[in-house]
């Protein structure tokens, strides 16, 4: 083959190689913080009460969790960009109920993957505070929220005898 | 010396014979880039100056622009970019005979941009909160530095003009985006951000 023909085969070849691309987006698009329960000495608790959790959202309250019950952990949606999120934590046991105020404060930064993907907020969580009916004290172990929901980011700590 | 050490001396050792070690300069205009602008979202401008030692090796300076402005229909992100780049690297012609009309070439590269990047999305409701949300950066500094690993051809045609192709493997070396929002879609030089397959079709002209 002449040298003028590998240039031609050369020129094919190029516009082959440039055809082909790939789309990557992340597998797990959902963002997410995860919750997990403690004892006061830092083992691992089952909640064996009833959990339902609430928010308050622009067309009225919305349930974000429902009714998890035997559960040690949990995850519930962060807002794409509000500064604080509010959840109402309604406990339900054997012949009793109570309720805890959450209130998380966040920072927001746009995630960007691709022209292809869906945009994603990430976030870092900064302060969490609580009423005490049945909690004694949520903390932050991972402030940093991503699409990776292995991480648990909170650690609930129920009052002792709860 | 070892055998292995000999080929290595000889890879590096420019031929003995009567041609002067500088033999000129060439300049070089790359179409695929400037189709790829045409005709796609994306591409780059580029020329290069390459010194000619001895038709054996070969040092180069490559430069140009790189531009990108999408507006996707699916997703609705809209992302916008044009900054210089800049390569430098060196080519060796791997042909046994070294002063003819063609050349086979291998090289390296090292390549940087300074560039910004806009990003945006008109404003879409939280799926939760339903409260709407807009989504953007605005001239995000980036920087980013990277090597190729270049196989090329180079034929004359007459004269002082040559065609020439060359196959590029690109690799990241560092890179850094102001308020981290997470990957560059498109490099000016480098290319789209996940892929490490360049090409260019060049014309040169001997001066």
């Amino acid at each position: 083959m002449s040298w003028k023909g590998k240039g031609l085969l050369g020129l094919a070849a190029i516009g082959v190689l440039l055809s082909c691309s790939t789309i990557d987006c992340p597998v797990n698009s959902l963002v997410e913080t995860k919750y997990e329960f403690y004892s006061s000495t830092g083992e691992t608790l089952t909640l064996l009460d009833t959990l339902t959790v609430v928010t308050s959202r622009q067309d009225g309250i919305d349930t974000v969790f429902n009714k998890g019950s035997n559960i040690s952990s949990f995850s519930l949606p962060i807002s794409y960009s509000h500064p604080e999120d509010v959840f109402v934590f309604r406990f339900k046991g054997d012949g009793w109920q109570t309720a805890d105020t959450v209130w998380i404060k966040k920072e927001d930064y746009p995630h960007f993957e691709s022209v292809d993907c869906n945009p994603l907020f990430y976030h870092d969580l900064t302060a969490v505070k609580c009423t005490h009916n049945l909690l004694d004290s949520i903390v932050i172990k991972n402030p940093s929220v991503t699409n990776d929901n292995k991480v648990v980011h909170l650690y609930i700590y129920p009052k002792t005898g709860d | 010396m070892s055998s292995a050490a000999s080929a290595q001396m000889k890879f590096f050792t420019i031929q003995k014979d009567s041609i002067p070690l500088f033999r000129g300069f060439a300049v070089s205009f790359d179409l695929v880039g400037a189709g790829m602008l045409a005709l796609s979202d994306y591409g780059q401008y580029e020329a290069a100056l390459r010194v000619n030692l001895h038709d054996e090796w070969f040092p180069i300076v490559e430069a140009g622009v790189g531009k990108a402005t999408h507006d996707d229909e699916v997703t609705q992100l809209y992302y916008s970019t044009s900054a210089p780049y800049f390569k430098v690297g060196i080519d060796k012609n791997m042909l046994k005979d070294k002063h003819g009309p063609n050349r086979l070439y291998v090289g390296l590269r090292y390549g940087f941009t300074s560039y910004k990047i806009d990003l945006s999305r008109p404003d879409f409701p939280d799926p939760v909160w339903l409260w709407n949300t807009g989504f953007g950066v605005k001239d995000a500094s980036c920087k980013y530095h990277w090597a190729e690993v270049v196989v090329g051809v180079d034929a004359k045609i007459f004269g002082p003009l040559h065609l020439g192709w060359s196959v590029r493997y690109k690799q990241r070396l560092a890179h850094s985006e102001e308020g981290e929002f997470g990957n560059p879609w498109y490099v000016p030089g480098f290319g789209t951000y996940n892929t490490n397959l360049g090409a260019t079709f060049n014309v040169i002209i001997d001066i």
